[in-house]
């Protein structure tokens, strides 16, 4: 059987164009100078200039990275921590522990947001605290972030070889020595590459913040949602293009921090 | 080398953990006005006036539709922002559901300029929690051809056989089904399950041959793109439509129409209150009061700014309809526990 | 394994139980913690609250009621119309197609990927890879933009008769088909890309050489070997595609409702958050079903995801 043959090469690059055509629609006409509609008017920047000039626009670039920074940061420590306990130690109910973590990744957003939603407004009888704002947007990205960083971490921590870090002990160092001077540094392309991913996970979010954020508080996403809904202008294609490059700039560097699937200093 | 780098991480961890907190509403400075309000329903120069003016910063929300807006207030916008504009008919819902804040009329003497007709609504006879904002109309605005002028009538929508070409309807229950129950002659503030019933399949019927449901912005900017002929929209957006291009027109259907009233309120737990009244003293006032209606094309219910007004906004009968057309239209009421009957129907609409 | 693990050597050190208890209080505890408080335990308070009272003016009420319930199932004041199961259904229905949309096109991109050459190989599943974690509502609109009524596909698809001359391809339901393909076929992609790069060609080899036709060998020696991955795959792309609201949502017109904008629209305009919670707890379950089916299946094959 011919394992490549001519109709699945071109099979494939039509799908590869088929997932590539947005992107490459919300970049090109970025550049088009047409105010309504779908025709083509000629090329200009001026978008982007306009962009610079909206200060909507400014506010939620500003609020989605810094609701990107403080997630992936939390989200990363527990997710890791979280991850390298799975991996070593037991405790009964650890089975349930695990399926129960991997609720958010098929939870449906919409019902994750929901109940965030409600959660949050019940706490504001008690808790001034828990005004819907950065917070708590904060709060319910870190929740669906972990997974996946337990996830990637995890199956790092599963590639390790495991003799280097008895060798470690043996050696005379306690539990903490070893974690911090020899297992951390190897974890740590898999922590990089949880946390980008956390990162382009918050940035891409739009269910979940709409319905956890309050004045003030718009990310990009929910920008150019209710710019959908009017009518999309030609700056919110502009926005689309930097969030589009900021996300593939994320994925890259995701896929570049992926481990060889074998250590490389190890005799074979 | 290694520990340097645990005690700098610690240290960013913790500058990072501060900076968070602080970045919490509770801490927010006290300048600030948050404003929700209806999408291109204030004229930036104003907002930036204000600012000036006031030495604050205004963030402004928007929302599409006035039952979203209330769904976010009731959900915790009751603390979080200092000014809304709620529809007339959602008002009384506002207010047993103590949303709003009493408005202290000490700080807002401007309340003078307000016509008698718009001051001291039936809902809120005393100006006790509204400020009349703007009014308009719900009408049709549509692109028009060099064939013969269509017929003004709701049929456009609901007829079949008077369809005009491509159109999208307005998402928003009570201006859907309320053009509906007009169409049939019934009240739009009807609660008669037979003639609900009549208007659901209506509309239903309606969203079959349509292009799907657009807010009214959305709606004229889409007529506008000339990727639909005919669309449901309130006043201002098709006068401002207009004015853009020449080759669209709007008007009130002969079965009638609805007529609106939004107000300014502040909600019961506004941060800003004081700077909350200011603007609405701001707003009021008979320069700002022109300078709005001048941008949103709606019509102003201040009297002391009709005279800064432009002559041909005074003059267009879409802003500011005859006395034979305002007779035909009427104000929709909240309709209490039948609002489930309303509910109902729109879900019936779009899960058919 | 059962029996007593206490003092086994483990990554160099032993440990009793309790010392793993410890160890795992502090690592995995705040994770869990946080997943319990922000997850668990508000989605029992969605459940708990679908079982209350909408007031008047749209207030969460006591007392319980198991009205919501009954109106999902069809009880409304307009006489029995089971509204709420066809929406399901419907959802189900869109799952199921975006699924075996994404099982047709995905295969051949995941065998196409899996028999390029080492570094060729990365960069194809990289480039299936970025796809997926660009903004989904940005590829939306834009096929907006692609299917607009003046844009050269919808004339293209007049020409050649796909459509009835005039009608635009968006808003519709093939504008929906096509956005939650782009969108979920990468999810299938890479599972079945895992699965054919384990694939064990002479198995396949073998059934040629023993005269199986390039179907049969299709059919019985390859597609058994790439079954895990197949239904991972189908999980990752049907769970997600059957709650998906912002694609109908833009693709649709905002015409058809689906399960996620019926919880939109209890949580927006309606303002029966009890209502929204009902529904809500409906796909919650639906949720949960499918993921036990998934286990149970995993637990019998006895193999990774």
């Amino acid at each position: 059987m011919k394992r490549r043959s001519l109709p699945l090469w071109f099979t494939s690059a039509v799908l590869y164009l088929f997932l590539y055509a947005p992107i490459a629609v919300v970049v090109l006409y970025s550049f088009n100078a047409a105010r309504f509609g779908a025709g083509w008017k000629g090329f200009t920047t001026k978008w982007y200039g306009a962009l610079l000039a909206d200060s909507q626009a400014l506010a939620a670039a500003k609020t989605t990275l810094l609701l990107a920074v403080f997630s992936t940061a939390i989200s990363t420590t527990l997710g890791t921590l979280l991850a390298y306990g799975l991996a070593r130690y037991r405790f009964s109910g650890k089975k349930i522990a695990e399926q129960f973590l991997y609720l958010p990744v098929f939870v449906p957003d919409i019902v994750m947001a929901i109940a965030l939603l409600l959660f949050f407004a019940w706490l504001r009888r008690w808790l001034e605290f828990f005004e819907l704002g950065l917070f708590t947007m904060v709060l319910a990205h870190v929740t669906f972030q972990i997974p996946f960083v337990c996830i990637v971490v995890r199956s790092r921590l599963a590639e390790l070889d495991p003799t280097i870090e008895e060798a470690a002990r043996d050696l005379g160092a306690n539990a903490w020595q070893t974690f911090r001077h020899v297992t951390l540094p190897m974890m740590v392309p898999g922590v990089v590459a949880g946390a980008l991913l956390a990162f382009t996970l918050s940035l891409d979010d739009f269910i979940v913040s709409f319905f956890t954020s309050g004045p003030g508080s718009t990310t990009l996403p929910i920008l150019i949602y209710s710019s959908v809904k009017r009518g999309v202008t030609p700056d919110i294609n502009a926005l689309s293009t930097l969030l589009l490059l900021a996300s593939i700039v994320g994925t890259i560097s995701v896929m570049l921090f992926q481990p060889a699937k074998t250590p490389k200093n190890l005799p074979s | 080398m290694k520990k340097t780098s645990t005690r700098s991480a610690a240290r960013w961890l913790w500058i990072s953990t501060v900076c968070f907190v602080f970045a919490h509403p509770v801490f927010a400075d006290s300048s600030k006005l948050n404003l929700f309000i209806w999408s291109e329903y204030i004229d930036p120069q104003i907002v930036k006036q204000f600012e000036k003016e006031f030495h604050c910063k205004v963030t402004l929300d928007v929302y599409e539709d006035a039952e979203s807006m209330l769904a976010k207030i009731q959900g915790g916008g009751v603390s979080l922002y200092d000014v809304v504009v709620p529809p007339d008919h959602l008002v009384p819902v506002m207010v047993k559901l103590k949303l709003l804040a009493a408005l202290r009329h000490e700080n807002i003497p401007n309340l003078k300029n307000l016509d008698e007709k718009f001051a001291g609504p039936p809902y809120d006879r005393a100006n006790q929690f509204t400020v009349a904002y703007q009014w308009g109309t719900v009408g049709v605005f549509l692109r028009k051809t060099d064939e013969q002028p269509v017929d003004p009538t709701w049929g456009l929508f609901f007829d079949r056989k008077l369809q005009p070409g491509s159109f999208v309807l307005i998402d928003s229950v009570r201006d859907s089904v309320g053009a509906a129950l007009k169409y049939k002659g019934h009240s739009l503030n009807s609660t008669n399950l037979a003639q609900l019933k009549e208007a659901r399949d209506l509309v239903l019927d309606a969203k079959r041959r349509s292009l799907g449901f657009e807010g009214s912005v959305g709606a004229k900017n889409r007529v506008l793109a000339r990727s639909t002929r005919a669309a449901i929209v309130y006043s201002g957006e098709a006068v401002r439509a207009m004015a853009e291009d020449p080759g669209t027109t709007y008007f009130i259907p002969r079965e009638g129409s609805q007529i609106w009233l939004d107000n300014l309120v502040v909600p019961a737990k506004a941060p800003h209150r004081d700077l909350a009244e200011k603007f609405i003293n701001f707003i009021l006032d008979a320069r700002v009061g022109a300078q709005l209606s001048n941008f949103t094309l709606f019509a102003t219910p201040n009297r002391a700014a009709r005279q800064f007004i432009r002559p041909e906004v005074l003059n267009n009968p879409v802003i500011y309809p005859p006395p034979e057309i305002m007779a035909k239209l009427e104000f929709l009421e909240d309709l209490g526990a039948y609002t489930r009957l309303y509910d109902e129907i729109w879900t019936q609409i779009k899960a058919r | 394994m059962p029996g007593n693990r206490d003092n086994e050597v483990q990554f160099g050190e032993t440990l009793t139980r309790r010392g793993h208890l410890v160890r795992s209080a502090i690592t995995s505890g705040p994770g869990l913690l946080w997943l319990t408080l922000f997850l668990l335990v508000p989605l029992l308070a969605m459940v708990g609250i679908s079982f209350l009272t909408r007031g008047m003016y749209g207030q969460i009420q006591w007392p319980p009621t198991l009205e919501n319930y009954r109106r999902l199932i069809g009880f409304g004041s307009f006489g029995f119309d089971p509204l709420y199961p066809f929406l399901f259904l419907r959802s189900l229905g869109l799952g199921a197609l975006t699924t075996v949309l994404s099982v047709l096109a995905g295969f051949p991109l995941a065998f196409f990927v899996a028999t390029l050459p080492g570094r060729l190989k990365t960069v194809a599943v990289t480039l299936v890879v970025v796809p997926l974690w660009t903004n989904l509502l940005v590829r939306t609109y834009a096929w907006q933009i692609l299917l607009a009524p003046e844009g050269w596909l919808s004339q293209l698809a007049a020409t050649l008769r796909m459509v009835p001359p005039g009608t635009p391809l968006y808003p519709g339901p093939f504008a929906v088909a096509l956005g939650m393909l782009c969108d979920f076929l990468p999810f299938m992609v890479l599972p079945l890309y895992a699965s054919l790069e384990k694939l064990d060609w002479s198995i396949v080899d073998a059934a040629a050489d023993l005269g199986a036709s390039p179907v049969q060998s299709l059919w019985h020696a390859l597609l058994p070997q790439v079954r895990p991955g197949l239904i991972a795959g189908s999980l990752l792309v049907f769970l997600p595609a059957t709650a998906q609201f912002v694609i109908p949502d833009l693709l649709g017109g905002a015409k058809t409702a689906l399960l996620g904008s019926a919880i939109q629209q209890q949580f927006g305009p309606s303002r029966d958050w009890p209502f929204g919670c009902a529904i809500a707890t409906s796909a919650l379950l639906l949720v949960l079903a499918g993921i036990r089916l998934h286990a149970r299946y995993r637990g019998r094959k006895g193999e990774a995801l």
